[in-house]
């Protein structure tokens, strides 16, 4: 899905199981399942009308950031008793209980700090620059169903599957889904 | 050149007279909070000489305890600072308390079981002509800072820096806090316990000696004598 | 072929506009009671100048009683924050039916009772113009902070915290911030589309969307878990009689939880009523977190007595003249918190008709977080004023200064409150959405049947 736009169908429909048809009438074109979507003001389950058998990887990249912020918070009390090895209280320069403590709390702000951006990466959020199809009647209760077809046959067809399966207001744009 | 200080407090000699608080106020530039503030538990004294009375059959007796900073060698109130404002200085084995980096977290003040740290409440005035006495060898601690005795560390430094300009160890007895100067019986003593043949570690050898609430394990340097009375002792 | 039709479709615009009526309409009142949380808020900080430009003298503090009022809202607040986040997530985790409207309110109160109370600790400095002393970075004064001091790990605690609540009241609103964005116009319209992000919700979108928020809730429990630990640590680190305890840390975290829900319930009762939500936050949600409540109540009596009994039963002076102290002069203080934290809630919480009642629930809400501050008074304050060496024991109490912090400081988490209800959307509108779409019940036919697809939970993984 990454790159320039490309020509996209899209139709507006009233209720989960017209949208569910359309998605079917779209694969049975044929259209890859990877291409057809829905937007939807309510999250569906996966199946209802379409799905999405690709795996979600950023989890991973989390883990390890949370690595990386336990060697941040474990590298600063290190530094600290290295460069600052002022004795307090005749208690051992290289003191553990802080350095668990630090190290975890970095780890953890370091996974949350990553999960946002992953999160944002991975749903391709703040990309403002990218032409995004979309259709703010949603919010009033349509379910739109979309999919990237290749212009001239394939595109009218696919619009007469849509509005056969009782779309509205069934247009197509250059855009990315 | 390494030194232990130590202090040994006798209070069977304590008559509990104050002077050595009047010395340290004068020496080390401690401002007077005044009756008000007194009352609110805000004195700045770095020495303070608690009264116990005890009922012993039909007399009741005081018991004085002056209480100076135990320049703890485990000392609790350094490893809480966040600022390393009070730290332990190795040359000297004493506590240390760096006034400009002090932020007044005061939780060296609550760690301190014996409760010796005053903080600066507010700003202090010497009314003319109190100004003309300030001790120039230290400064004047500016509001909102922790403070506490520094077994006059200007008087240890003076004292080591002669002995060097001189090329030799330091004298027993010649540095001396205004307070052990002062006392009248001479029940505070102060000295070097490095160095073997001072009065100080003769003192400590003294079968009467306790440390303030030992059990703490702070390992103070400022410890004390008492003759034990009663049964089994 | 049958349409089954859903109830969230129908009524979309209006739902809408029934939960936002909070940023739809600014009533006069809204102007007044924003206007009057200023200017106590900006009472507080006024005395908090004077405070700074005078000394630390014009509060109740003295020697030993070196930490007051401030480190007590410092504690309260911080325990006030914990539950919002930490229900939030434990909700969203075990996929509760009821949570959705409780979410967002209960994530806001997290970052606003942790930004009023992370200001406490630097405001309590001796010079707080100071407070970067304690942050690590290379600068020409040579300082560097000491890391084993508690206070230290408190910053970086508090800091993730605030950053990890931040992150997650945000990453929930997303979805809401869309629905905002497709239905304002003006000023809202353009802050709405740059803070939404261009969420839109596509399949994809909302299944890594739904990955996402599960990875926050499950990363922010640990979070929050430790930071009241952290808290606690900061007492029990301290050789003082009474503080230097290892139950401290769940006792604390236990504590904070109690405040916390009380603290949501309080806040979700004020929704309701301010900004007539009677359709959503029901009097299920109300009896289902007062049965949170009383849990709460029962486990922080089990904390305290564990507490209490062992120093009560073995007498080791120095922890038995702090204990004797409840008996003498912090009598009414024992008191206050012993009736509001348990006495009190008790009983009236195992009354459904307590629980079932806003406003009945309301008060026993208001009653617990006061004894809450009195528990957290009672925490900070005899432990230092009955330390160690009886000729310096001294009683505290607040000065006119810090008493205006009492004030101010609930102005100013009110204030955050009613400005966040006015610019973002308070209730968790697409959540709502998904219960009612979930749970509509469909016609197949000429029959009725439940919906089943809550069952199907979980997708995405």
């Amino acid at each position: 899905m990454s790159g320039g736009s490309r020509t996209v169908i899209i139709g507006l429909f009233d209720a989960v199981e017209s949208a569910g048809a359309a998605a079917q009438a779209l694969r049975a074109l044929p259209i890859p399942a990877a291409d057809v979507t829905t937007i939807s003001s309510v999250a569906l389950p996966d199946g209802a009308v379409v799905s999405d058998p690709r795996p979600i990887r950023f989890p991973w990249a989390v883990a390890v950031f949370w690595f990386v912020g336990a060697a941040a918070g474990a590298g600063l009390t290190l530094y600290s008793y290295l460069v600052y090895p002022l004795v307090t209280a005749g208690k051992p320069i290289a003191s553990v209980p802080p350095t668990i403590i630090v190290t975890y709390e970095t780890a953890m702000l370091a996974a949350l700090l990553a999960t946002l951006v992953a999160g944002f990466l991975s749903i391709g959020l703040a990309r403002f620059w990218k032409r995004k199809v979309f259709d703010p009647r949603i919010h009033e209760g349509k379910i739109a169903v979309c999919a990237y077809v290749t212009p001239g046959d394939q595109a009218r067809r696919a619009a007469g599957a849509l509005s056969g399966a009782g779309g509205t207001d069934v247009r197509i744009e250059e855009g990315v889904l | 050149m390494k030194h232990k200080w130590a202090m040994v407090i006798d209070m069977d000699r304590c008559t509990g007279c104050g002077a050595c608080v009047v010395a340290c106020v004068a020496e080390n530039n401690i401002p007077t909070a005044g009756e008000e503030e007194a009352g609110k538990g805000r004195l700045m004294q770095w020495l303070r000489v608690s009264r116990y009375w005890k009922k012993e059959g039909a007399e009741t007796r005081a018991i004085f305890v002056p209480t100076p900073c135990m320049h703890c060698e485990k000392a609790p109130c350094e490893i809480v600072c966040p600022v390393y404002a009070t730290y332990h200085d190795e040359d000297d084995q004493l506590n240390a308390m760096v006034y400009n980096r002090c932020i007044g977290t005061r939780y060296c003040a609550n760690n301190c079981p014996y409760s010796v740290r005053v903080f600066n409440w507010w700003d202090h005035k010497w009314e003319k002509p109190l100004d003309e006495q300030l001790n120039p060898d230290l400064s004047v601690r500016s509001r909102g800072v922790m403070e506490k005795c520094t077994y006059c560390i200007q008087r240890i430094r003076r004292g080591k820096e002669t002995a060097l300009k001189e090329g030799r160890k330091i004298r027993d007895g010649e540095v001396m806090p205004a307070c052990a100067q002062t006392c009248p019986p001479g029940a505070i003593q102060f000295g070097d316990l490095l160095d073997p043949v001072s009065a100080i570690s003769r003192m400590v050898k003294d079968p009467r000696l306790f440390k303030l609430m030992e059990h703490k394990g702070t390992e103070p340097s400022t410890v004390y004598l008492k003759k034990q009375r009663g049964p089994g002792r | 072929m049958s349409e089954r039709h859903h109830l969230a479709r129908h009524e979309e615009g209006k739902l809408y506009e029934e939960l936002s009526r909070s940023n739809l309409v600014t009533t006069k009142s809204w102007y007044l009671a924003a206007g009057i949380l200023l200017a106590v808020t900006a009472g507080a900080v006024g005395a908090f100048l004077y405070m700074m430009a005078t000394g630390l003298g014009v509060t109740g503090l003295s020697r030993p009683v070196m930490w007051g009022t401030m480190i007590i809202l410092f504690v309260f607040w911080i325990g006030v924050s914990h539950s919002g986040t930490l229900i939030s997530a434990i909700l969203r985790i075990t996929q509760a039916g009821w949570r959705a409207p409780v979410l967002r309110g209960a994530e806001a109160m997290t970052v606003f009772a942790l930004m009023v109370g992370g200001l406490f600790p630097l405001m309590h400095l001796g010079r707080n113009w100071r407070f970067y002393y304690m942050i690590p970075y290379p600068n020409e004064r040579m300082l560097w902070p000491n890391f084993r001091s508690p206070l230290l790990w408190d910053m970086v605690a508090i800091s993730t915290y605030l950053t990890g609540s931040i992150l997650f009241l945000y990453f929930g609103m997303i979805p809401d911030l869309a629905i905002a964005r497709d239905h304002s116009t003006g000023w809202r319209k353009k802050l709405y589309t740059i803070l939404a992000a261009g969420f839109r919700g596509t399949h994809s979108e909302w299944r890594r969307y739904r990955v996402a928020s599960t990875l926050f809730a499950v990363l922010i429990i640990p979070v929050a878990v430790s930071v009241h630990s952290i808290v606690s640590w900061d007492f029990a680190m301290a050789m003082v009689p009474g503080w230097h305890s290892t139950i401290f840390a769940p006792y604390f975290v236990a504590g904070a939880i109690y405040s916390g829900i009380a603290g949501v319930i309080t806040v979700m009762a004020f929704l309701r009523r301010v900004f007539r939500l009677e359709n959503f936050l029901t009097v299920q949600h109300f009896d289902n977190l007062g049965k949170l409540l009383l849990t709460m109540t029962l486990i922080w009596g089990y904390f305290y007595f564990a507490e209490f009994l062992t120093t009560w039963y073995s007498r080791l002076p120095e922890d038995w003249a702090l204990v004797s102290s409840y008996g003498g002069h912090f009598l009414p203080l024992f008191l206050l918190m012993l009736t509001c934290n348990f006495l009190l809630p008790l009983p009236a919480l195992c009354l459904s008709r307590v629980r079932r009642s806003v406003p009945a629930l309301f008060a026993v809400s208001l009653v617990v977080n006061i004894g809450m501050f009195a528990e957290r008074a009672l925490i900070v304050v005899p432990s230092l004023a009955r330390r160690n060496d009886p000729s310096i024991w001294l009683n505290y109490f607040p000065t006119w200064v810090e008493m205006s912090y009492i004030v101010g400081s609930v102005a100013m988490f009110s204030l955050l409150y009613v400005l966040f209800s006015k610019i973002l959307p308070v209730m968790a509108i697409s959540d709502i959405k998904e219960h009612l779409f979930r749970t509509t019940d469909r016609s197949i036919g000429a029959a009725t049947v439940a919906s089943v697809a809550q069952e199907e939970e979980g997708e995405g993984k």
